[in-house]
């Protein structure tokens, strides 16, 4: 049955296309891509694309990721130079939130003040 | 665009059950609980064995899908009337090869190969959306498929996009902010033809009443023939049941349809003021199982261009591609 | 006078951009790989916007009916795009050769009115300046790539090139006006553009270690700027309006 696109009728496909799989490796590597939005804004991952090299996956990421909405620049980094803490190392942050001497919720004043105001009531 | 709530399984429970066997109870009972609480799980988090499987299989399919819907609607690229349409349309079309490639990113992170994903598609292994086996015969059909299996795959979206898999959350949220364009744009170019000249209209009706079947069948088989969702839901991989997505959309979308003086090939639909739900003629599901099973009017045409253009392709893809390069998975 | 030789112009740059953005559009889908198929259909969106623009001016210029009218509804010979730009997309290679010339003789038309003594080309030469930009960029990174990639890229890229090599000369054929376009200053004139292609493209010929065709035994093939056309045009043509002529006076 012929197609209804006119492009796939000019592909010629043969009733009998060989099944040609993918290699391993045939769609290349990956890599991370962070975006920014404007002058002034942090960049943000915002996902990956595969690509050969690091020039390729810049010009691959600015249409994948650039193509829409405000964005001034385009960082790519290769996925596997990225190096993170794994789920178990969790752990490790569950503190962060008592350190309260790192914290301006640590340092209360109004308690000094209100002393001194009642020594100098005494007086 | 997506495959509706229908995750086409494989009928191999019997390794499934091993898997499960060797899920660590203790970490299990965590993992659920964090589910329960909300949170959501990241690609490096010890996960159960059948929900990495579940979510591979359904994040791959509406990548699949992505890519594989790009193909109806691109039947009519080069002929779009106008300039208007021609530039949304081929926009929307590239948005679709977009949405697969976010897609086949966040199943990557489960480990599975993009690759061996594209492979399994080509083999006919894994499977997409059936409702794109059907062939897209008039510009009138770019309209209903704009408008109408945008409007349902954006209400599957919106309610996986609150599911537990962290990648793939992020990917629905870019997704969903695109559909919202590919939807205004598919039903204002739906209601130029309704609003247009008797010919326009005509064709518009046609294309209607060819895609309506095949969209009652875009969100699965009825609840009480769906199997194993339970666990699904418990583990927020499945968000909501097949009948509730399609009611929503008959809901929200089949009086849009009638406001433009359009009518739907079925005597029986209508909502039902006492249930609160709509009554409609029940899709022939066993035909639904053939045309997945190939016996579609467009199943080979879909997977024989996408041989074509893997085959194609295949001297750019080698001849970048460098020996001994470290190979890694998307981050998130 | 002035008034013509401007539609002359306008009218052979926005027909090279539809044609060639139509032809680059039906890769969508269809590209050999999902990042490559995204960047050039964004690139032939460019090319449809650019021709939307100039087919804008020449409403103003010369009271064209609308634009989707002048782009859907002329006949063959009212054309006048070259020829490169009509034939079919072929491989890939030759679709990225394509880009690759076309682009850069393209950059350096709209390089050169940005001194033109007429302010709407300016204006949109200075819009268009970042899309180029990038066109440049991805035909450059593609062609230097695969040059290098492997025997068998290289061999397809030197084929390609020694393909639309001679059709590229095309783009610069003079047309009837030429010489008032000049003394106007409206542009310094396809042979200056054509001098001016041939020195961008050597260097990165040369960088994807491709042999450039010599220039003087290919006079290249003219005739598109004289509304005469390759055996492709016609079939591209009625594909590209088929839906449009079913009514062109209603709304789609």
């Amino acid at each position: 049955m012929p197609s209804f696109d006119p492009r796939i009728e000019r592909l010629h496909i043969s009733d009998n296309s060989k099944e040609e799989l993918l290699s391993h490796g045939e769609n290349w590597n990956i890599y991370e891509v962070f975006h920014q939005e404007k002058r002034g804004a942090r960049h943000e991952h915002v996902g990956g694309v595969h690509a050969p090299n690091p020039e390729m996956a810049l010009v691959f990421a600015k249409e994948q990721f650039g193509r829409r909405k405000r964005c001034v620049n385009i960082w790519v980094v290769n996925s596997a130079d990225i190096l993170a803490f794994s789920e178990q190392d969790e752990d490790m942050f569950a503190a962060n939130l008592g350190k309260t001497y790192r914290d301006a919720s640590g340092f209360r004043v109004m308690d000094k003040i209100n002393r001194i105001r009642s020594q100098k009531k005494e007086e | 665009m997506y495959g509706g709530g229908y995750i086409f399984d494989e009928p191999d429970k019997k390794l499934s059950a091993q898997e499960q066997l060797h899920d660590d109870p203790e970490k299990l009972t965590r993992f659920e609980e964090k589910i329960q609480a909300g949170e959501k799980i990241e690609p490096g988090d010890w996960m159960p064995s059948e929900y990495r499987r579940q979510l591979i299989r359904l994040i791959e399919q509406h990548a699949h899908s992505e890519v594989i819907g790009a193909l109806p609607e691109g039947t009519w690229i080069t002929r779009a009337p106008g300039f208007k349409r021609k530039m949304a349309l081929i926009a929307k079309v590239q948005d679709e090869i977009g949405h697969g490639q976010l897609l086949y990113n966040a199943a990557e992170t489960l480990g599975k190969s993009r690759e061996s994903m594209i492979n399994d598609l080509l083999t006919g292994k894994s499977k997409y959306s059936n409702v794109f086996n059907y062939p897209a015969e008039t510009w009138a059909d770019v309209t209903v498929i704009g408008f109408l299996i945008d409007a349902a795959a954006i209400i599957n979206q919106l309610a996986n996009a609150r599911g537990s898999y962290g990648p793939y959350c992020r990917a629905l949220e870019r997704i969903c902010y695109e559909e919202s364009f590919h939807l205004k744009q598919g039903q204002e170019a739906f209601a130029s033809l309704a609003a247009g000249t008797h010919s326009q209209q005509a064709m518009l009706q046609d294309a209607l009443n060819r895609w309506w079947p095949p969209i009652m069948q875009f969100f699965g088989p009825p609840d009480k023939i769906s199997a194993h969702s339970g666990k699904l839901m418990q583990w927020k991989v499945k968000m909501a049941s097949n009948d509730d997505m399609r009611n929503q959309f008959l809901d929200t979308y089949v009086p849009k349809v009638w406001e433009l003086a359009m009518t739907l090939p079925d005597p029986l639909l209508k909502k039902n003021e006492s249930s609160g739900r709509w009554d409609y003629t029940e899709p022939d599901w066993d035909q639904f199982f053939r045309v997945i099973q190939g016996e579609g009017p467009c199943n080979k045409e879909r997977l024989d261009v996408r041989r074509w253009v893997e085959s194609h392709g295949r001297w750019v893809r080698l001849a970048l591609m460098k020996a001994g390069q470290r190979k890694s998975m998307p981050m998130a | 006078m002035l008034r013509e030789a401007l539609a002359e112009l306008i009218t052979k740059m926005a027909d090279d951009e539809l044609i060639l953005g139509h032809r680059n559009s039906a890769w969508t889908g269809l590209g050999p790989i999902l990042e490559e198929d995204i960047a050039f259909s964004s690139m032939a969106q460019d090319k449809i916007g650019h021709a939307l623009a100039l087919y804008t001016l020449l409403r103003e210029l010369s009271g064209i009916k609308d634009m989707d009218h002048f782009a859907f509804g002329r006949q063959a010979d009212q054309f006048k795009c070259c020829h490169l730009v009509e034939y079919p997309n072929g491989e890939y290679d030759f679709s990225l050769m394509r880009h690759f010339l076309f682009d850069a003789a393209e950059t350096l038309r709209y390089e050169s009115l940005e001194d033109s003594s007429f302010e709407p080309l300016r204006q949109l030469s200075r819009k268009f300046r970042g899309e180029l930009k990038y066109h440049m960029l991805h035909g450059n990174t593609w062609v230097i790539q695969l040059g290098h990639g492997d025997e068998e890229s290289h061999a397809r890229m030197q084929g390609a090139l020694d393909a639309c090599f001679p059709l590229a000369f095309g783009i610069f054929e003079q047309g009837n006006r030429e010489a008032f376009l000049i003394d106007q200053q409206v542009y310094p004139g396809e042979r200056v553009l054509q001098e001016r292609w041939l020195e961008k493209i050597y260097p990165v010929l040369v960088k994807a270690s491709l042999n450039m065709p010599a220039p003087d035994l290919n006079p290249g093939t003219p005739g598109g700027r004289q509304g005469k056309h390759t055996v492709y045009f016609a079939p591209l043509l009625e594909e590209m309006s088929e839906v449009f002529r079913m009514d062109p006076e209603t709304a789609w």
